[in-house]
């Protein structure tokens, strides 16, 4: 595929995903107009107007952007990976292990850096389980990975049971909010959005070999793919993005499910299209989905998870529906 | 002969047993409107919740108190009885197997139909339901009177009653200044104006700024805070460790209560349960806007 | 031009005992054909020459190199394979199908250029695929997709193509377009090396032939010498009756 083919597509989506995040800064419960959100983006406007926008609208709204990027980013390649158009970042059980790391924390009371910090190695600890309990007795395959991320998976969801069952009554909105994924306090947006743009600097590289991958790993091999290393590569990269986001913002689901599989009907299967294609719209669709959570029942809030799951599994069933 | 002596008998059951029965006989009407009376006394009460054994013992029926709920952790004895569950996961058979002959349930944490077989099963269960500092007063009451501790329960009633309207008297006056009163950072959350600690502000001549949002316990942003440019903000943190709660507050100095330094941390202890403690937690939220006050 | 030989090739194949060991020489411009009943190990043999599988014992040699010392995107440009079945698990188009067999020959950063499109669309048109160039594979039938991973093959243009049952879901005329062009590409210098299941197709295209018994013994050598039907009845377990017809031995199997 020549470059220029790449070009329309993804400038398209860029100029998408520029129009959302503009629409995100400059709609919140304070009433400002596009006017006011336009002086104060180019330096001026008054300083509560600076501080609600720069302050708290645009990291957010970089932190959506962000945290949709890296979940679509990485279904794509986990759907690669496991050869399965339908698998999403958290197939494996990551958003669980990383569930588990940040209500532990909460549990004990810690707040800020301490919950993602350990939700980011909840998130590391289920990929190394799962990664050395599929490698097993050496025999490696999708199903068998798959079939090991599902358990996995299932045993973290016993353990959430588990720990929300023990928590007291305080400390369960804050836990729920997580769990459904929420973007109020993600931190700075700078970290997750570097990790997206290195990882689509990286994939696109890779993003031939991941196109005969999808072909198959015997194919692959035979097109001269280390399909071994290919693999787990992947499978590291995905986990990488994937604790990212949901260091940021909780376990959002469907993005990294809806994205990739609304794009590939769209776009073809060309990883080095698809890839930073899902970049771009998995992150518009969560700048939109958070511009709702804040406006829907505002000044109240809702967890951003609650609208991509609303928007997410009709826009699924139907693509499911049709798709025979 | 036979029959006389039946039909004596007959009249002494009617006359005798219901008298003696109605000496020692209590009701009280409880939360449900249901007037729940005991044969006597209470001797032996399981409490379902925290803010029910805090009422219990200010009733001066602590003695009678023989299990809690967890998370029961005042006054100080309260913690060393034995639990029967977390207020909405409750051990049935453990609390049947106390033979209790009064159960205390809260209409906010226990669960209706879990002590629905437990009132089936014959324990009489009488439910709280405070909203307003009277109900607090009457919670006391009630509680005297289904254990025998009428006199005590009513003067320390009283005594809340008048702790009350004499701060209401002090600040009825008083400029008001618009409060934030933060429940909890992650995620943000605020009270209404049905929720008592926002009574409380109220009664220290604030206006607590979310008053009017529909639900009791809202979630709210930080840009809506912002919006509705407060001029104290206090803080519910437990204790120095949530002092990041107010550091995080000190990005905004547009705000008025940033400027003026108007930042509070309050324990949440003295006003998260509607209790005779509310009186002290209502105290010192006075003492903060006073303040406040003098800051703007 | 690249020879393909085997250093007494024992296959793995799990749950059997190792069959006798293979010295195979495939040189250029040779068409081989493997013939053997179901389950023989005809698949096996293939991956483990293309280096998708271990062996049991023994080695594969590429110009005399032993192939595990080779580095994957090398082998691929001296080597390919056509699988007897495909995954296709996300949607791709003919002309994409047949493009991935340019990618041994690209580096990570190149896109496919112009040149590449050209040459598998000349792949394409080979195959009788051409017109077919913009539709889904997943749509077409499955002659036409054994023919569009020909193509696939024929794209990659290794020196050596493995193929695994070529003929499959080919109609006659395909069978034959298909054998044509594969002998065509072996007088180029390329060599051929599939699994058939069909005997007279071997006999009447293939200059070479390795036949697989179900006991694990096997021989091979020129097509002439080893098309001799008693050594045919015992591969298959089946009486043959023999006919030559246009100089070519035919072989039907005998009723009952």
């Amino acid at each position: 595929m020549p470059v220029s083919d790449l070009f329309r597509p993804l400038a398209a989506l860029a100029l998408v995903a520029l129009a959302a995040m503009l629409v995100s800064v400059s709609v919140g419960s304070a009433d400002l107009g596009i006017g006011d959100t336009l002086s104060v983006l180019v330096g001026g406007g008054s300083e509560l107007h600076r501080t609600l926008i720069l302050d708290l609208r645009l990291p957010r709204t970089l932190s959506a952007f962000a945290t949709g990027g890296l979940l679509a980013v990485a279904g794509a390649l986990m759907q690669v990976l496991l050869r399965n158009p339908l698998a999403d970042p958290y197939v494996l059980g990551l958003s669980g292990g990383a569930a588990v790391g940040a209500l532990l924390a909460m549990l004990a009371g810690a707040a800020g850096f301490l919950i993602s910090g350990s939700a980011f190695a909840g998130a590391m600890l289920a990929t190394l389980l799962v990664f050395g309990l599929a490698h097993g007795s050496g025999s490696w395959t999708p199903s068998r990975l798959l079939l090991t991320g599902v358990v996995v998976a299932a045993g973290w969801g016993a353990m959430i049971t588990l720990i929300l069952a023990m928590s007291p009554a305080s400390r369960l909105p804050g836990m729920l909010y997580w769990l459904m994924g929420d973007l109020s306090h993600a931190g700075q947006p700078w970290p997750g959005l570097a990790v997206l743009v290195l990882v689509c600097l990286l994939v696109f590289p890779l993003g031939r070999s991941l196109n005969v991958l999808a072909r198959g790993s015997l194919q692959a091999a035979a097109l001269g793919v280390s399909v071994r290393s290919l693999e787990w590569l992947i499978y590291l990269v995905a986990s990488l993005l994937t604790a990212t986001a949901v260091t940021m913002a909780g376990a959002v689901g469907f993005v990294g499910l809806v994205v990739p599989h609304m794009l590939r009907l769209a776009l073809g299967n060309d990883q080095r299209m698809i890839l930073p294609a899902c970049a771009l719209a998995g992150g518009t669709l969560l700048v939109l989905a958070d511009t709702l959570a804040r406006v829907v029942i505002a000044p109240e809030q809702l967890p951003v998870g609650v609208i991509t799951a609303l928007i997410g599994v009709p826009t699924f069933l139907y693509l499911l529906y049709r798709s025979r | 002969m036979r029959i006389r002596k039946a039909v004596i008998s007959l009249l002494a059951s009617l006359f005798l047993v219901p008298g003696g029965l109605s000496a020692a006989q209590v009701c009280s009407e409880d939360a449900l409107d249901r007037n729940v009376c005991l044969p006597e006394p209470a001797e032996r009460v399981v409490s379902l919740s925290p803010g029910a054994t805090e009422l219990l013992f200010s009733a001066g029926a602590g003695d009678s108190v023989v299990a809690v709920s967890a998370w029961s952790d005042y006054p100080p004895p309260a913690a060393e009885l034995p639990q029967v569950g977390d207020s909405n996961r409750l051990d049935l058979e453990a609390i049947v197997s106390l033979k209790p002959d009064l159960v205390v349930a809260w209409i906010d944490g226990n669960s209706r139909a879990q002590l629905d077989r437990l009132a089936k099963l014959g324990v009489p269960v009488f439910w709280l339901a405070p909203r307003e500092f009277e109900d607090i007063a009457r919670a006391v009451e009630s509680l005297g009177r289904l254990t025998g501790h009428t006199p005590v329960a009513e003067r320390a009633a009283a005594e809340f009653r008048q702790g009350i309207s004499t701060l209401q008297a002090t600040y009825r006056d008083s400029a008001s200044v618009r409060v934030f009163y933060q429940v909890w950072d992650q995620p943000l959350m605020t009270i209404n104006g049905d929720e008592l600690i926002s009574k409380a502000i109220a009664l220290c001549g604030g206006t607590n700024v979310f008053a009017d949002l529909p639900r009791l316990v809202p979630r709210i942003s930080v840009e809506t805070v912002l919006a509705t440019e407060p001029e104290v903000i206090v803080t519910a943190g437990r204790g120095d460790s949530d002092r990041g709660w107010l550091a995080s507050w000190q990005r905004f100095p547009s705000v008025t209560a940033v400027a003026r330094d108007n930042l509070y941390l309050v324990s949440p202890s003295l006003l998260q349960r509607p209790t005779f403690r509310m009186l002290e937690g209502a105290r010192e939220l006075c003492g903060i806007l006073e303040q406040a006050r003098a800051r703007l | 031009m690249t020879a393909l030989t085997t250093d007494n090739l024992i296959i793995d194949i799990p749950g059997r005992a190792p069959g006798s060991p293979l010295n195979l020489e495939v040189q250029p411009g040779q068409v081989w054909g493997v013939l053997g009943p179901n389950g023989v190990g005809k698949t096996t043999l293939l991956h483990t020459l293309a280096g998708l599988r271990a062996p049991h014992r023994g080695e594969v040699l590429l110009d005399g190199r032993a192939l595990g010392s080779l580095k994957r995107k090398s082998v691929s440009q001296q080597l390919g394979l056509v699988f007897q079945d495909r995954q296709d698990g996300f949607p791709a188009t003919v002309l994409e199908t047949a493009l991935i067999g340019r990618h041994p020959w690209l580096s990570s950063w190149q896109m496919e250029s112009g040149e590449d499109i050209a040459i598998a669309e000349r792949a394409l048109q080979a195959l009788d695929v051409g017109h077919l160039r913009d539709r889904l594979v997943s749509t077409l039938s499955g002659g036409e997709r054994q023919r569009v991973a020909i193509a696939t093959l024929m794209t990659q243009a290794p020196d050596i193509w493995l193929l695994d049952e070529p003929s499959n879901h080919l109609d006659l005329h395909h069978q034959v377009a298909v054998m044509r062009l594969l002998s065509g590409h072996a007088e180029a210098g390329r060599a051929v090396f599939m699994c058939l299941h069909d005997l007279n197709l071997a006999a009447r295209w293939c200059d070479h032939l390795l036949l697989m018994y179900p006991s694990g013994e096997a021989c091979w050598g020129p097509a002439r010498e080893m098309l001799v039907p008693s050594a045919l009845e015992s591969l298959y377990n089946q009486t043959l009756m023999t006919v030559e017809v246009d100089g070519a031995p035919v072989f039907v199997p005998v009723r009952s």
